[in-house]
């Protein structure tokens, strides 16, 4: 397969995402400009200037109109998709480390780093209307975390509670209603940098720097499945039509100029999602893979590394032909 | 102004080429967008970029064609339609490295030692003195005077076990020459091939075959270890041969005996051992 190359940034990517249909495909990275881009060909449809630091964090609303960016200036800004416009700005206390829209899209979540005498904070906001005084709007909920800070976020898809992971290795639920925990389980070592859901959110799939990736029930956080490597996990995504995973991490970014790129183990590895045992690879970054993920049809897949390039892979025959034998 | 593009001789380009650059051109032809560019690059060089895509037609959902007919904004706000070769690249070719699952590892191992099992039951150990399944020092006519006269047993019982050393490979060696399925071959194919797989190669395949038509057409035969089938980069149609590594120079052997003049899909088949690239 060839794929194609999307360099439109100019520093390393932090995340990427589809949106619902998967036509678009959106990056952040740490120079300040998210870009989206046409996941069939790889035109780029236009970057998102505004932001004035890292962007750690975007995610699209269901209906591919507003776009959401957690920077580490200290804001978190809404855009109009189709425009490229910056519709609203939040500003906060330190940055922002995750961002998400409730599957709904009626709220968002972002959460904040415990930095500059700051705690770490959830901030649950309502994204309904987005106008001048958006800015200035109460959080419907904010809810302090006093331990480890948040490293990821995900809704589940009743919009009633939130699943965080964090920075000890810690997986929270917590029930919206009330904003309390309902439920945590401590089966990473170090920090959780990615979770993903499976198609239905009847699971989701826990990228660590523990060199492993879990895959847990949503409703009771049961462990699954462990999927073990030898480097840190950055990112992982589950296939929404086979049962597969696919893992994205390579050696830490502070270590990578002291080896060279063949003993980096920078490929996106894939395993399957029962029997937890690596079938495939595929190599091309020259750094370690921060984000990947599964275009909705499940027939290509992207992701995006240290080396501020994102990779998008559709798949040959040979993956949709390939057995796994048991 | 497009004619312009469209130079007779060199000489003329060279006249051209006095002046400025020729402008950049682009030219739909069958489905394929030319994209012509003329360009000094930092040594003060000339050069001619061609980049050459496919236009594709697509029926998508409402929403996604909508999203399609988007503007651009940002960085892209001036980009035109299409992707620009500043943002998007098609990277090299990266293949999908499957890691053979463990089963199939283990799989020429067990054989092997069923084989060594089977054998085990018959006479891995043979008794140097009168044949018999023990080892020599224990036998029990080490004494006797049957030990004395062992060209007398010879003949009996070690003709028996060299005759089933060409039956079924067992205990003598024999070279791979020698063997029963080699026998069909000449000598002269004892090459590098031998070492690992026996590949074959199929011409005059017709443009509409397809890779699970030839698996269909060489699976009778034997278990293969790899397939070949070369296709047109652009339009993906067979481009008329193909390779079929066979895990047995058996299976190869049969499979050439059987579908060389065979006639397949209009045409007739061409099949022969595959020739080794640097062939002097």
């Amino acid at each position: 397969m060839k794929p194609l190359i999307l360099q439109g940034h100019e520093r390393s990517i932090t995340q990427i995402k589809y949106n619902r249909e998967g036509d678009l495909l959106f990056s952040a990275s740490k120079d300040n400009k998210p870009n989206v881009w046409y996941s069939l060909n790889g035109e780029r449809l236009g970057s998102f200037n505004g932001h004035q630091g890292a962007i750690w964090c975007i995610d699209v609303d269901w209906t591919t109109t507003k776009c959401m960016t957690g920077a580490g200036d200290n804001t978190c800004k809404i855009w109009d998709c189709e425009t490229g416009k910056e519709t609203g700005n939040i500003p906060t206390a330190s940055s922002v480390r995750t961002c998400m829209f409730s599957y709904s899209a009626n709220m968002a979540v972002y959460t904040t780093d415990k930095a500059m005498k700051q705690p770490c904070e959830i901030f649950i906001i309502d994204v309904r209307t987005i106008d001048d005084s958006f800015s200035r709007q109460e959080p419907i909920l904010r809810i302090p975390i006093s331990g480890s800070r948040v490293s990821s976020i995900l809704w589940d898809n009743l919009d009633e509670s939130l699943i965080t992971g964090h920075e000890n290795g810690e997986i929270i639920q917590w029930d919206l209603k009330t904003g309390k925990k309902i439920n945590s389980i401590k089966e990473h070592d170090q920090l959780i940098n990615d979770m993903q859901w499976n198609k239905d959110c009847t699971m989701f799939i826990t990228a660590s720097k523990d060199h492993t990736a879990k895959l847990f029930d949503a409703e009771t956080l049961m462990l699954l499945k462990t999927y073990k490597t030898e480097r840190p996990v950055n990112s992982a995504a589950i296939s929404p039509i086979a049962e597969h995973v696919v893992l994205g991490g390579g050696q830490e970014a502070m270590e990578v100029t002291t080896t060279s790129s063949r003993a980096g183990k920078f490929d996106s590895r894939f395993f399957h999602l029962v029997f937890e045992e690596e079938f495939a690879r595929v190599k091309g970054h020259f750094g370690p893979i921060n984000s990947v993920c599964f275009h909705p049809d499940g027939k290509s897949y992207a992701s995006g590394g240290e080396d501020g390039f994102v990779r998008v892979h559709s798949f040959d025959s040979s993956y949709f032909e390939y057995n796994f034998d048991y | 102004m497009p004619a312009a593009a469209v130079k007779s001789s060199w000489a003329d380009e060279v006249e051209l080429e006095d002046g400025a650059l020729p402008p950049s051109t682009e030219v739909f032809k069958n489905g394929l967008k030319i994209f012509t560019e003329y360009k000094v690059d930092e040594d003060q060089k000339k050069s001619k970029i061609v980049r050459t895509y496919r236009v594709e037609k697509r029926l998508v959902s409402k929403s996604i064609a909508l999203r399609k007919a988007w503007k651009k904004f940002g960085e892209s706000a001036y980009d035109k339609p299409g992707p620009n070769p500043a943002t998007t690249i098609v990277g090299e070719d990266v293949y999908i490295q499957f890691i053979s699952s463990k089963e199939e590892d283990n799989k020429p191992d067990d054989d092997g030692l069923d084989k060594l099992k089977a054998l085990g039951d018959k006479n891995v150990v043979k008794c140097r003195n009168c044949g018999g399944d023990h080892w020599t020092s224990k036998c029990p006519w080490k004494d006797t005077v049957l030990a004395k006269m062992p060209d007398d047993k010879k003949p009996a019982t070690g003709g028996g076990p060299s005759a089933d050393g060409n039956k079924m490979g067992g205990s003598k060696y024999v070279p791979p020459s020698m063997r029963d399925g080699a026998a069909a071959t000449d000598g002269s194919s004892m090459s590098r091939r031998d070492d690992n797989y026996s590949a074959i190669r199929i011409a005059n395949l017709s443009d509409s075959t397809t890779e699970t038509d030839l698996e269909e057409l060489v699976k009778p035969f034997g278990p293969i270890h790899k397939l070949y089938l070369a296709k047109d980069k652009l339009t993906g149609l067979c481009r008329g041969f193909a390779y079929i590594h066979f895990k047995f120079k058996n299976d190869a052997a049969k499979a050439i005996a059987r579908l060389n003049g065979h006639g397949y899909d209009h045409l007739i088949l061409s099949v022969d051992w595959s020739k080794p690239m640097n062939n002097q």
